[in-house]
């Protein structure tokens, strides 16, 4: 028995003979229905490009207003970062830093590794932190929460909505976008397809 | 019992990070030969971490829902909220779409995820005969909304940036706020460190 012939489902252990479904074919465990395996097209090439216009997007989407707030002719800025800094600043420093990681950090950290790692790979370059880079990448993807971010955006504008005048910025443009990178990032990811390569250009790297 | 057809059975195990099969016991140290990270058949310690994590859990619920989360002062009269006063005050506006997204989001899904591990653990210890399907089922969707939770969080983050002109309207966070991310952060790590193939492991059949 060739090992390298089977592969076991993550989440109920169940050794299958390993399977090569085609581009936008879904491979499922038969017996838990875990989704196995889900190729897509030209993984690496859209990751790295997804990955560089995230990069672009990172600063705008974090420093220019995303919301801007008018009560009694003072008008108020709100930024990603200045909730945190806000939250931080009151005492709250436990709940700024969970927020400031869940909103800045790990989105910027995730763009940041897929780009290192797509484009190591698609330049063909071995680089010995690939390994630790797409590990980490697994590790943070839960902790990126853009989207909820957006939702705690739209149920806070509901809120003030009655109370306020509220003016939507170009930090918010920029956000929804690097949403959108991010989400078409998620589904790109071939995380096989990956690791593959990853071990190929390993090995090649040690010959 | 048949349960030959697992990896564990036939002696291998799956890296956790890279999905590499190894042997069990070929390697002095198991560590994988692909991405270099410590090999084990099943996640270390599994059952007690998740317990110890989801009753830390239960333990923070408990202040997350008592304590304001947020207090909202307009021209110097201060009104704290409770999570749930907030979302009867969003009912009492005539907001009910975003009260319910909130009811969601900040009381059932921590409940959901609180109560659905602990019959997890509960399944794994007293080795109840399940649809071990369906129960794989249930951890996937506790895994997935865990991280809806921080919607409030989120919210009140906003909120306290944006409106803080000082006496005349401003919102601060209350004690509430620590609690509460805390139970979704540990939460998180608890459906993290919980090992549904163990669901598998005490079916007989």
């Amino acid at each position: 028995m060739k090992i390298s012939n089977y592969l076991a489902c993550p989440e109920c252990d169940l050794l299958l003979q390993r399977v090569f479904p085609a581009v936008n074919e879904k491979a499922h465990c038969p017996r838990c229905h875990y989704l196995l395996h889900r190729p897509r097209i030209q993984s690496i090439t859209r990751t790295f490009a997804l990955s560089l216009a995230g990069l672009f997007l990172l600063l705008p989407a974090n420093l220019l207003p995303i919301v801007s707030i008018k009560i009694l002719e003072n008008t108020h800025d709100g930024t990603l970062l200045s909730g945190s800094v806000t939250l931080f600043n009151e005492g709250m420093w436990a709940v700024a830093v969970v927020v400031f990681l869940a909103s800045i950090f790990f989105p910027m950290l995730s763009i940041i590794l897929s780009l290192l790692i797509s484009g190591h790979l698609y330049f063909h370059r071995p680089n010995r932190y690939l390994s630790v880079w797409l590990r980490t990448l697994q590790h943070i993807d839960e902790w990126a929460m853009l989207e909820v971010y957006l939702l705690g955006i739209i149920v806070a504008c509901v809120k003030l909505a009655s109370m306020a005048e509220l003016k939507f910025g170009l930090g918010l443009t920029a956000f929804v976008l690097l949403l959108w990178v991010a989400l078409m990032l998620a589904s790109n990811f071939d995380s096989v397809l990956f690791w593959q390569r990853i071990e190929q250009l390993n090995v090649h790297e040690k010959k | 019992m048949k349960k030959n057809n697992t990896a564990l059975a036939q002696g291998l195990m799956r890296c956790h990070e890279c999905g590499k099969l190894a042997q069990i016991r070929s390697t002095a140290p198991p560590i994988c030969t692909r991405c270099g990270s410590h090999l084990h058949a099943r996640l270390p310690h599994s059952f007690q971490r998740t317990l110890a994590l989801l009753l830390s859990g239960f333990a923070l619920y408990i202040p997350a829902n008592l304590f304001p989360i947020m207090t909202v002062t307009k021209l110097g009269v201060g009104e704290p909220h409770t999570i749930l006063g907030g979302i009867v005050a969003l009912i009492h506006s005539d907001m009910l779409p975003i009260a319910m997204l909130v009811l969601v989001a900040s009381i059932l899904v921590p409940l959901l995820k609180l109560l659905g591990l602990s019959l997890l653990l509960l399944c794994v210890h007293f080795r109840w005969q399940v649809n071990a399907k369906l129960w794989t089922r249930l951890y996937r969707i506790i895994a997935f909304v865990g991280r809806w939770s921080m919607l409030d969080i989120f919210m009140i983050s906003i909120l306290v940036s944006l409106v803080n002109l000082g006496g005349v309207a401003q919102v601060i966070a209350g004690s509430a706020a620590t609690a509460f991310a805390a139970v979704v952060v540990l939460t998180m790590f608890a459906a993290k460190s919980f090992d549904p193939r163990l669901i598998w492991d005490v079916q007989n059949d």
